[in-house]
């Protein structure tokens, strides 16, 4: 079967800009951006640089004050509320720095949670969420609550949630930042793997450096704006020159 | 749009329904204190209307037209502190909040779930102050020579014209069937401004928010 769309993700010129009072903060401010479906892309840059706010208009979380975004070629500023539910729902996953899983419901029901909103059937649901969380390696703790779950695992809830259905893309916002070394290695390399296996294209906004190892391009963010865009084969070279 | 075919979303009333009881069933202390504004409002109009349902028993005076004044004027306050209540409630959640829309829920949802959950506290607030306001009521009957333990038996199971909507009921059923219902109503209205705030949130900030 033919890939239908090459960029799963493209921004033209996107702005984000917020009044605080009397000054205006520009977040983002003119970004041009092309992900090709399967990609594995980090955004990287210092705190302020944009990274959040982008992963935002991505995620169709937020409106920008100027330019679009498309997934998989739509337009999401021309989506309704009705639409931008479902787009959250279907074609990405989520994935959050201090988790946010449901604290009131077990695993296996978090997971299962974006496959209620999807329309899933009970028995579908309850057999993907188990397969889900058995790849992350949660198999003895489909019945455990987010409180009694450390937090790699919690983490690991939140990958098998974001992957329940079958998203396009997977945006991570900093998934590593309240994880220890050890932990975030496990969980970036846990990314890397999924993304190999299934194709989902995912993009990371992380301070983490560890994240390189795995990422087929970086984009740098500074100020709003895109400083450099860099491939693995570009740093690689670098390293070499040390 | 090209060849994308948007889906439908759902949130069945089951699902909704499994996961207010879970976090009513979870969060006790934050559910306690809303639950015990309603608790006391419901304690305080049964009491009132047992004792005076007794008193026209014994022979005395029943219920006064200044006791509806004062049973209004106590769920509405009952009702002032549910909404704050509430509404602390749903600031404590904002990511909460935040999350499940990310998660394809839609506005809608988000109210459907804090309704339900106020109408299940109204419920379990409302029996629990039918059981205080009966315990209080008898209690008075029976340290009060003028009244006794016999008339206040008596008056719980006849009818009294007097209790709103339920009058044709006897007073221990009317009371309770009209308890609850008011308790659960009052709940449900007081909750409306925080739930209808919480499903209006962008999910942008509500994911941000630090408490």
């Amino acid at each position: 079967m033919a890939l239908r769309y090459e960029y799963t993700v493209e921004t033209e010129d996107l702005a984000k800009y917020y009044k605080m009072g009397v000054y205006i903060v520009k977040a983002l401010d003119g970004v041009n951006l092309k992900i090709r479906r399967g990609e594995y892309v980090s955004i990287m840059g210092p705190s302020g640089a944009g990274k959040t706010t982008l992963f935002n208009m991505i995620g169709g979380l937020d409106r920008p004050t100027r330019g679009k975004v498309y997934i998989d070629e739509v337009d999401i500023s021309k989506l309704d509320a009705y639409e931008l539910a479902w787009l959250r729902a279907r074609k990405i996953g989520y994935i959050f720095q201090t988790f946010n899983l449901i604290p009131v419901l077990t695993a296996m029901e978090n997971v299962m949670l974006p496959m209620i909103f999807a329309g899933v059937r009970r028995e579908e649901r309850i057999r993907k969420a188990r397969e889900l969380l058995e790849r992350v390696g949660l198999g003895e703790r489909l019945y455990h609550r987010p409180t009694e779950l450390s937090g790699g695992q919690q983490q690991r809830v939140a990958i098998a949630r974001a992957l329940a259905n079958d998203p396009a893309i997977i945006l991570a916002d900093e998934p590593t930042g309240n994880l220890d070394l050890q932990t975030g290695l496990e969980i970036i390399n846990l990314l890397r793997q999924l993304n190999k296996e299934r194709g989902v294209t995912i993009v990371t906004a992380t301070h983490d450096l560890k994240m390189i190892d795995v990422s087929d391009r970086i984009i740098y963010l500074r100020d709003g704006k895109v400083e450099r865009i860099e491939t693995r084969a570009e740093i690689a070279v670098e390293a070499e020159e040390f | 749009m090209s060849g994308v075919e948007i889906g439908e979303i759902h949130l069945p009333l089951s699902e909704a329904f499994y996961i207010s009881v879970q976090n009513v069933r979870r969060r006790f202390a934050r559910v306690a204190i809303t639950t015990a504004s309603v608790t006391l409002g419901i304690a305080f109009f049964v009491s009132l209307m047992m004792m005076a349902s007794f008193q026209a028993q014994a022979g005395g005076t029943g219920v006064q037209p200044y006791m509806y004044w004062l049973l209004f004027i106590s769920l509405l306050v009952c009702g002032v502190g549910i909404t704050n209540s509430m509404l602390i409630a749903v600031a404590e959640r904002y990511k909460e909040i935040g999350t499940y829309k990310c998660l394809g829920a839609l506005d809608r949802h988000i109210l459907e779930m804090f309704l339900i959950e106020a109408m299940l506290v109204g419920g379990i607030g409302g029996v629990a102050g039918y059981v205080i306001g009966l315990i209080a009521a008898i209690v008075y009957a029976v340290a009060n020579p003028a009244v006794g333990l016999q008339n206040a038996l008596a008056a719980l199971v006849r009818p009294n014209a007097a209790v709103p909507f339920a009058g044709a009921l006897p007073v221990a059923l009317g009371l309770l069937v009209l308890g609850a219902g008011i308790a659960i109503l009052l709940s449900l209205i007081a909750t409306i401004y925080p739930a209808y705030y919480a499903a209006r949130l962008n999910p942008a900030e509500a994911l941000r928010y630090e408490i």
